[in-house]
């Protein structure tokens, strides 16, 4: 599609974007895979998910004949002093994707190899999507990875097989996650455009994380608070209030992950917003909600994540375009 | 016991004449044995039936010798059998000694074609020193032929479809002869039929001459009964002789209705901001017609659920008929589960109410928007690769 479309608007383009990508991305994941970083990221996360899916499994052992969505709780049930997997996802995907792309590109220039890639028949689209997707790759490699181990733990230690459903919700978990990492690798890649320096990217990138994650939830409170003063006399404007704050807090995208993890690892979960006492009158409470109205209920937390990952891309894309690349 | 010694002077008197004399020179001094003996029966007239034996007790008292006293019979009709009795063997003579009365059984035993009427003959008693003679009455009558009846107090009750019918009746054996009575029921298929006497459950029962003995007959119908009448033919069996009466049970039909989905399914499906059918049917398993159904539904708060048609205005027996919910949940309803009470009355049926669990789906359109807003995005990035690409 893209190729016909920039066939028949810009003339002076010649030869596809995509002649390549694939060996950028080949290229790159190799050394992705191989970065002493990685290493310590995946065994961070490999210990993490060994605690916490062993703690939570020992929770879930006497609750194997009841339950229903035992191995979806193996992600979300904590055991004191280990909180649940999920807490640990939370913070640990944005660093395993700002890690992954921080110096993508301007990594290139530091080694003096940006001009020497891009002598190569690449375009420079090319490059950057073939290092994007690499990074997605890795990550998605990486997750994919402690999913199936997290799930054969659970097979191993509750000694049922998950149920379809139980799959269907736990590849959607992974989706998402997914989709949460990367925003922030889009992000990551804009700073390592926007930055010569990798610190400055790395810290860059790392003070928007610790900015969405401390203090966007003050942030938002604040602001609709200021905004939309609510009359403790009036309950309509107590209702606007949070209803706004609500929306500014889902600009962060680690609101959006969690809302949507929430929903979708926990099926009785109906609705994700404020819900009045009049929407509960007659509800059959704590029923689980098919997987497709769960879906439907995390779509728009997950369509923003994606359009967020494109927008950021196109941002990184076109300030790359615009950038001098000989050093 | 001046009075006592009266009476058995009185007695002596009535039962032996004979020996009144011997009896007189007694009072005053009880203690004096008697001279010579006595001999009597307590019930010297007695009545049977034709083909009956007849046992009379003799009694023989002797005062103070010791004797053997010898027995025979006077005037005995002809045909007639009669044994002395003692012991266990049959006798002739019985040895009596003082303080010591002896108990002898007469058996008269009169032949099987007896004519009823009174016979009277003498038991003759020698003693050593004097005799004695015992005149005896038997009156023997006609035997009324075996018969049984069998009435029942109130033979047709009234009751609902799954009642228990409970009759009571009386079986009486209007004959000479103790019958051991079997009871056979005739009763309509579907129901089942138990006699009950003193609580327990019987089917065959001694029941003496002349007695008569309660009797429950109880009906019990396995499934409900359709409306109508259902006879019981209650035949009672005693030897040659059979009584029987009919009971009747009157069964007035009752509607009953019940409320469920197609194949009794209870959850369904709702759209919000949709009006959606629900199919429910209403059944009447009664046994008679319902009259004038009214649907109502108690929604949660918000919803609108019509019922078309809102009134059903008959509906036969068994038979079902299928009715159109259609449910419009709240605007603001979320996606899940919602419990809609659907509630049913007929005009002679009480209220049937049946829960279902509707499950609200929220509509895709806002997916659809969602896919629409990441095509848009893609576009443009694909309009933005188009306008900057270079080398």
């Amino acid at each position: 599609m893209l190729s016909q479309l920039s066939s028949r608007t810009h003339v002076v383009r010649e030869g596809s974007p995509w002649t390549g990508v694939w060996a950028v991305v080949g290229k790159e994941m190799a050394d992705l895979l191989t970065s002493t970083r990685m290493l310590i990221l995946e065994l961070l996360i490999l210990l993490t998910a060994f605690g916490t899916v062993y703690a939570a499994a020992q929770n879930l052992r006497d609750q194997t004949g009841e339950a229903r969505f035992l191995f979806l709780k193996l992600f979300t049930t904590g055991q004191d002093p280990v909180p649940a997997f999920v807490s640990f996802l939370g913070f640990l995907v944005p660093l395993l994707a700002i890690a992954l792309a921080f110096d993508s590109i301007n990594g290139e220039f530091s080694q003096r190899t940006m001009s020497r890639v891009l002598a190569q028949p690449i375009y420079r689209d090319a490059l950057l999507l073939g290092k994007f997707l690499a990074g997605l790759f890795t990550l998605a490699l990486v997750l994919t990875t402690i999913w199936l181990l997290i799930m054969g733990l659970g097979i191993l230690s509750l000694g049922v097989p998950p149920t379809g459903e139980e799959v269907a919700r736990g590849l959607l978990f992974l989706l998402l996650t997914l989709c949460y990492g990367g925003v922030w690798l889009a992000l990551a890649m804009v700073f390592s455009i926007l930055f010569r320096q990798p610190a400055t990217a790395a810290l860059a990138s790392i003070a928007v994380w610790l900015f969405f994650m401390v203090f966007w939830g003050i942030t938002a409170q604040l602001l609709a608070q200021s905004l939309w003063p609510a009359q403790p006399s009036v309950p309509a404007t107590i209702l606007v209030q949070a209803n706004r704050e609500m929306v500014l807090n889902r600009l962060s995208p680690n609101t959006l992950y969690g809302e949507a993890m929430l929903a979708l690892l926990n099926p009785s979960v109906r609705s994700l917003g404020l819900v009045l006492p009049m929407q509960l009158q007659g509800a059959v409470l704590g029923a689980p909600l098919p997987l497709s109205q769960s879906v439907l209920l995390i779509w728009p937390h997950l369509t923003g994540l994606i359009a967020a990952i494109i927008l950021l891309f196109a941002v990184g894309y076109i300030l790359f375009q615009r950038q001098e690349v000989r050093a | 016991m001046k009075r006592s010694a009266a009476f058995v002077v009185i007695l002596v008197l009535s039962v032996s004449a004979f020996i009144a004399g011997p009896a007189l020179a007694d009072e005053g001094q009880q203690t004096t044995p008697l001279e010579g003996f006595i001999a009597f029966t307590p019930y010297p007239t007695q009545e049977i039936a034709t083909g009956e034996t007849v046992t009379f007790n003799l009694v023989l008292r002797t005062g103070a010798s010791p004797q053997v006293v010898k027995l025979n019979l006077n005037n005995l009709p002809d045909g007639w059998a009669a044994t002395f009795k003692g012991g266990g063997h049959i006798i002739e003579s019985a040895y009596v000694e003082p303080e010591n009365d002896t108990k002898i059984d007469l058996k008269v035993d009169p032949p099987a074609d007896v004519a009823p009427g009174t016979y009277d003959f003498t038991v003759m008693a020698h003693g050593e020193t004097d005799s004695t003679t015992i005149p005896i009455e038997l009156i023997v009558k006609d035997k009324l032929p075996p018969s049984l009846k069998l009435d029942a107090d109130l033979p047709v009750l009234k009751g609902a479809p799954d009642t228990t019918f409970r009759y009571n009746t009386t079986l009486k054996n209007e004959g000479d002869e103790d019958l051991v009575v079997n009871l056979v029921a005739d009763a309509p298929a579907g129901t089942q039929v138990a006699f009950k006497s003193g609580g327990q459950d019987v089917t065959s029962l001694p029941v003496a001459a002349n007695e008569s003995k309660k009797i429950s007959v109880e009906m019990t119908p396995y499934t409900d009964l359709q409306a109508g009448d259902y006879q019981i033919n209650v035949l009672a069996q005693g030897g040659d002789v059979e009584a029987d009466t009919t009971l009747t049970a009157e069964v007035a039909g009752q509607s009953q209705i019940s409320v469920a989905g197609p194949d009794g399914r209870l959850s369904e499906q709702a759209y919000v901001g949709k009006t959606n059918p629900v199919a429910i049917v209403i059944q009447n398993t009664g046994t008679a017609p319902a009259h004038n159904i009214q649907l109502t539904a108690s929604p949660p708060a918000g919803w609108k659920v019509d019922f078309e048609p809102k009134q059903i205005p008959e509906l036969a027996a068994g038979k079902q008929m299928e009715v159109t919910a259609n449910v419009h949940p709240a605007d603001q309803a979320i996606a899940g589960d919602y419990v809609v009470t659907v509630k049913a009355q007929a005009d002679e049926a009480a209220q049937k109410s049946t829960e279902f669990r509707i499950t609200v789906l929220t509509s895709t359109m806002w997916g659809i928007v969602g896919v629409g807003l990441i095509a848009v995005a893609v576009v443009v990035v694909g309009l933005a690769v188009a306008r900057f690409g270079r080398r």
